[in-house]
């Protein structure tokens, strides 16, 4: 835990933050408006005591009322990882700026979270899926997609779990638990 | 709206006799399950995307200019270490730009984790760096073992950087075998295999397994160590190094390697620094990052090792930082030994894990860069939300940089000098 650290960007970051700054172990962590993402990462990268030079990962995170875009930056000026939540994105429509003004590897990185979660990133120029097929409409890793063969949260952990696949395959869907079977036409 | 020319197709092999005047339409049978696969595998392998272009970046790619044409590798080729598909824009024999196309080996990890309890992830985040599978575990542990504040016994942390660094070297090895095979040298592969078969015997003797070891517990390792690992370790340590340097050297003295090499594919700091690049590709451009030094996990501070670096960023840098790594990790791998403390390899811990809601990044240093992951804890028995960063993603990223005016030959020696897994690329 560096508290100098929480000095510092309280200082440099006040007026961005959105709650208190929150230390454990060797991470730090700042909660931020999706809308401030550009200004706050510029400051974090430019500002000379803290230098955040390396972009480890973007995450996009689905807490199942709103979505999350957490970064991990890493600085030579401090002994924490810096974490940065940019909380409170729609689910309806999620956005967020993109990182890539400042990180071209963000690119991928939100492409990732475009297609896990379905977050647009307005800025990236190449928004599009990576891993699922290019035609594929849904976005699996959001918390209301359900793995048909849900085995683990199924009652009999995974022994009765070869009853619930024996679904018609033209069952229609169910959008009240969010389920698409079909592609859209 | 950028007008888009259709490329010819690559060809089949086959002639292909255009007749003049109608002919004859044959309805292909829809019955038939070959001929629709054919259509679908056709469509599949298409160069150019059947929908239109979505995004700026893509509908700039798919546009071809004057006397430009496509050419599609993979996802079915030697070179490119595993099922990667790279669409090539060519000008002659001169790469103009390159649309790499991942997905083909994606199994949806991160949401089989989330669906698992905390013990069963570390089997399933196993097969994604699988050159390495140690390596995958470790950030996993380290974030669950943070959520937890577990505190591990030394000796599992010892015994932790004793197995890493023995699997770096093999990847490492295998790496230098893989890169020579790539540039059509066929010796390399053979003796990287030798070392490297040494290795994952022993390391069978210590996990129980060759590949996916399966060995990383939360708060500690499955097994304390043996004499059948033991034994083995103590007979490869004593030439461990001298073979490193003979293998080094089939390839250090090849003029055919180093010409092939030296000076393609350069990736300067700046450049490295903004793709996000880490590991070796970030040390040979010069930055000194390494996670083991830059943000010591385990029981890396008390080890004594450089960290080496390059300025040049091009192929063969990439691949001497390699060489370097090899001598680096037989000095840990020494060390470690020596140091070995006595004690426990296990923490205690419940046989059902419910951490406390919270948040965790756990990263560690592979032979490939940074991996980490970020685990969230909604106090249940399994992760709410495990992210996996793979460093190969991000090395691999940086092929629309480096590609762009190279010969299409030095396509395989850049793909292979960034060293990329595909299991971990496409999780």
């Amino acid at each position: 835990m560096d508290r100098n650290l929480k000095a510092r960007l309280e200082a440099r970051l006040g007026g961005y933050l959105r709650g208190p700054i929150y230390q454990r172990h060797d991470e730090t962590e700042i909660r931020i408006e999706p809308g401030s993402i550009p200004d706050v990462l510029r400051i974090l990268h430019d500002v000379v005591d803290l230098r955040f030079e390396i972009l480890a990962d973007i995450a996009g995170v689905d807490t199942g009322e709103v979505m999350q875009v957490v970064y991990h930056l890493w600085s030579p000026m401090t002994t924490d990882w810096l974490r940065i939540v940019a909380d409170g994105i729609s689910r309806d429509d999620p956005r967020a700026p993109s990182a890539t003004f400042l990180w071209i590897g963000a690119e991928w990185l939100e492409r990732e979270a475009y297609d896990m979660y379905g977050i647009i990133f307005e800025g990236n120029r190449d928004l599009r899926r990576i891993f699922m097929p290019p035609d594929y409409t849904s976005f699996p890793l959001r918390k209301d997609f359900l793995l048909p063969d849900d085995a683990a949260r199924s009652p009999g952990a995974g022994v009765r779990h070869v009853e619930r696949t024996h679904v018609p395959a033209d069952l229609a869907d169910d959008p009240a638990a969010g389920i698409r079977r079909a592609p859209a036409s | 709206m950028p007008t888009r020319q259709r490329a010819p197709r690559p060809s089949t092999g086959r002639a292909r006799t255009t007749k003049p005047g109608p002919q004859p339409q044959r309805q292909p049978s829809t019955d038939d399950p070959r001929i629709m696969l054919d259509r679908q595998v056709g469509a599949l392998y298409e160069p150019i995307p059947p929908y239109p272009t979505r995004t700026e970046r893509e509908g700039e790619f798919y546009t071809l200019g004057d006397g430009e044409m496509f050419l599609n590798v993979g996802p079915h080729h030697p070179a490119t270490h595993g099922v990667l598909r790279l669409v090539l824009k060519l000008s002659g024999e001169q790469v103009v730009d390159v649309d790499p196309v991942l997905g083909y080996l994606h199994r949806g990890v991160e949401k089989i984790c989330e669906n698992s309890d905390y013990y069963h992830v570390i089997d399933q985040v196993d097969p994604l760096e699988y050159v390495s599978s140690l390596f995958q575990e470790w950030p996993a542990v380290l974030s669950f073992e943070k959520l937890m504040d577990v505190q591990v016994p030394r000796r599992a942390e010892y015994i932790r950087v004793l197995s890493g660094e023995l699997l770096r070297v093999s990847s490492h090895i295998l790496y230098l075998g893989f890169y020579a095979l790539d540039l059509g040298g066929l010796t390399p592969i053979l003796y990287s295999f030798i070392e490297r078969d040494e290795i994952v015997e022993m390391l069978a003797a210590l996990t129980g397994a060759r590949m996916l070891f399966n060995y990383f517990r939360i708060g500690g390792v499955n097994g304390d160590l043996n004499h059948e690992f033991m034994s083995r370790l103590g007979d490869w340590m004593t030439r461990a190094a001298k073979e490193a340097e003979s293998q080094a050297t089939l390839l250090n003295e090849n003029e055919i390697f180093v010409r092939r090499t030296r000076g393609v594919g350069i990736l300067d700091r700046a450049t490295a620094l903004r793709y996000g690049v880490t590991g070796g590709n970030l040390r040979a451009s010069g930055v000194p990052f390494d996670v083991r030094r830059a943000h010591p996990y385990s029981v890396y501070p008390e080890l004594d090792f450089n960290i080496p670096t390059r300025d040049e960023g091009d192929s063969l840098a990439r691949y001497l930082i390699r060489i370097d790594e090899i001598r680096e990790s037989i000095k840990i791998i020494d060390q470690c030994l020596h140091n070995m403390p006595d004690g426990p390899v296990m923490a205690s811990l419940p046989r059902l894990i419910r951490p406390r809601p919270g948040r965790a990044w756990g990263a560690v240093e592979g032979p490939r860069g940074m991996l980490g992951v970020y685990a969230i804890s909604d106090g249940s028995d399994q992760p709410f939300r495990f992210r996996i960063h793979d460093p190969s993603f991000l090395n691999l990223e940086t092929m629309p940089a480096l590609l762009p005016g190279s010969l299409l030959a030095d396509t395989m020696t850049i793909i292979a000098s960034l060293d990329p897994v595909m299991g971990g690329i496409d999780k």
